[in-house]
Parts: structure tokens; sequence; C-alpha cells
């Protein structure tokens, strides 16, 4: 047997009061219950007439009967009072509901992340070849910095001189005169390389 | 959310079917007494009834004795304080990603068809 661990004094008075509950109430159902049988034995001599006697053992049947029934009533009072201080008080238990939530909740998170990492690797390849169709075609309204994800990979060194990497998707810009309007089009932003606009006459 | 935890709360099921069985000990104790009211009494079944109620009552005691002895054991001063909050907030923004990336790709997909009508 373990050894008694000091509880507080509640819990310790708490525990004890549920023993005596389930003492008084068992002992309560046995003991109405033969009182009752007993009482069905039908006696030859009585004190009172047969008919008094007969009305006094229905009315204590019927009440050890009541009492029967509050026993029982008060039985499954102590059991869901037992179910309540297991549920806040049974450590054991309520740390492995805990570790099992935990697993659920994070193998749904994981799984959630792999999903959506796998969705990336493809939508990442479409979204390429998207972008490459929409930069190239003649729709696209794109500033001079707007740079294509197919661009960007494209260039590795955003600050070189060269014009010629002013390329396809910044002709897009449908001005047909050289100069003023493509400049302002065409600012001189750092990653566009050089001048832009010679490029388009 | 009760139902999914299996392990935890065995004990807990034990109750359960220790409430069926005080509802099974009235209905025998009844069901004794109504035998025993009628003019030619069924003796083995009288026997057998009453038999099964003393066996239930004592069950009963056994086993709700033995829940508090074990709560004896078990039971501190101090309030439990696990949680699993943190890992619930985890896989609450988990599920925020998600709908963000559905969100955006129907963006995507209705831009497409607009290009495509135009």
């Amino acid at each position: 047997m373990a050894q008694q661990r000091a509880l507080p004094q509640s819990k310790e008075t708490l525990l004890q009061s549920y023993n005596k509950r389930l003492k008084d109430d068992v002992k309560s159902i046995m003991d109405n219950f033969t009182e009752i049988i007993k009482t069905a034995k039908i006696e030859d001599e009585t004190q009172v007439s047969r008919a008094t006697q007969g009305e006094q053992d229905n009315y204590e049947m019927h009440v050890r009967a009541a009492n029967i029934v509050r026993a029982g009533e008060s039985l499954m009072k102590l059991v869901s009072d037992l179910k309540q201080f297991l549920i806040l008080n049974d450590f054991p238990s309520v740390n492995e509901a805990i570790d099992q939530r935990n697993q659920q909740l994070r193998a749904l998170q994981e799984e959630c992340d792999r999903k959506l990492i796998a969705l990336r690797d493809e939508v990442s390849i479409d979204l390429y070849e998207l972008e490459e169709e929409y930069y190239s075609s003649s729709s696209s309204l794109c500033e001079a910095n707007d740079l294509p994800l197919c661009e960007a990979y494209w260039r590795l060194d955003p600050d070189t001189d060269s014009a010629d990497c002013l390329s396809a998707p910044l002709l897009a810009s449908p001005e047909p005169s050289a100069g003023g309007p493509l400049q302002a089009a065409a600012p001189a932003h750092s990653h566009t390389g050089g001048p832009g606009p010679t490029e388009h006459t | 959310m009760m139902a999914t935890y299996s392990l935890a709360n065995e004990r807990l099921r034990a109750l359960e079917d220790i409430e069926r069985e005080i509802g099974a000990i009235l209905q025998n104790a009844g069901n004794v007494i109504l035998e025993l009211s009628k003019e030619k009494t069924n003796e083995r079944l009288l026997d057998r009834q009453a038999a099964a109620f003393t066996a239930s009552v004592q069950h009963v005691e056994a086993e709700l004795s033995a829940q508090i002895r074990y709560l004896t054991q078990v039971a501190t001063g101090q309030p439990h304080e696990g949680s699993s909050y943190s890992s619930r907030k985890d896989c609450q923004m988990a599920l925020k990603r998600v709908d963000y990336a559905r969100l955006k790709l129907s963006e995507v997909a209705r831009t497409c068809e607009q290009m495509l009508e135009n």
C-alpha cells in the first residue's frame, strides 16, 4: 500500500466524506431492502387488526422504498462528484490527455506545413511560366523597375551599366517617340542599368 | 472531445459503468419486491434477482472504494497548470497559413481568367 501523502486538510476531509457517503448509502440500501422483505412476511398473530397491520406495513414499505431510491440518488451524486474530482485532480490522466492533444495538434500542423511546401514548389514552377507569358505580352503595363520573376533570376548584377540589360520586358511601353516620355517612364533607378529609352527607338 | 481520449479516461468510463450498475441495483430491488407481491412467486427468479442485487451492491461498493483510494494516493492540493495552448496556437497559425495560401491562389486564378477573357 502506498504511503499516504500529506494532503491539504480540505482535500483529505473531502475524500473522507466521500467514503462516509458511500458506506452510509450502501448500508441504507441493504438495510431498507432487508426490512421490506421481512415486513412482507405475513404473521398470524398481530397486536392490532389485520387491516391496520396491513396499512401500517404498506406505509412502512413505501417509506423504505423511498429510502432505497434516495440512497440510490445519493450514490449517483457521489459518482458525479468523484468524476469531477478525478478530472481536476488525477494528474497522471490529465498529463496524458494534454500530451495526446499536443501530439494531435502538432501532427496536424506538420501536415499543413508539409502540404504548403509541396504546394509552393508546384506553384513556383507555374508562376515562373505565367510571369514570362505576362510580361512578354502586349497587355502588360509595367514600370521599368517592376521586374518579373524570370528577369530577376536572369539578372545577376543589378548595378551593371550595360544597356543590354534592359531587355524585352521593358519594351512593353507603347510610346513610339524617343526621349522625354520614355525617359520619364524609365527613371534612372539603379537596377535598370543605363539609359533605357535608346532601346525603344 | 472526451471520446477521443481513449486511454486517459478509463477511470471515467469505469465510473459511468458504476452509474449504470446503480440503476440496475434499483431495478433488481424493484423486481424482487414485485415478484414477492404476486400470488404465486417464481422462487428461482426471486433467488436469482436477489443474488444479482446483493452482488451488484457489493461490486459497486468495492469499485467506488477503489476509486476513492486511488484518488487519495494521486491527488495533491495543487491545481494542474499544464495546458495545450501553445500547440493549439501553432496549429491555428498553420491553418491560417493554409487559408491565406488558398486566398492568394484564388486571386491568381481570377487574374488568369480575366487575362484569358481579355
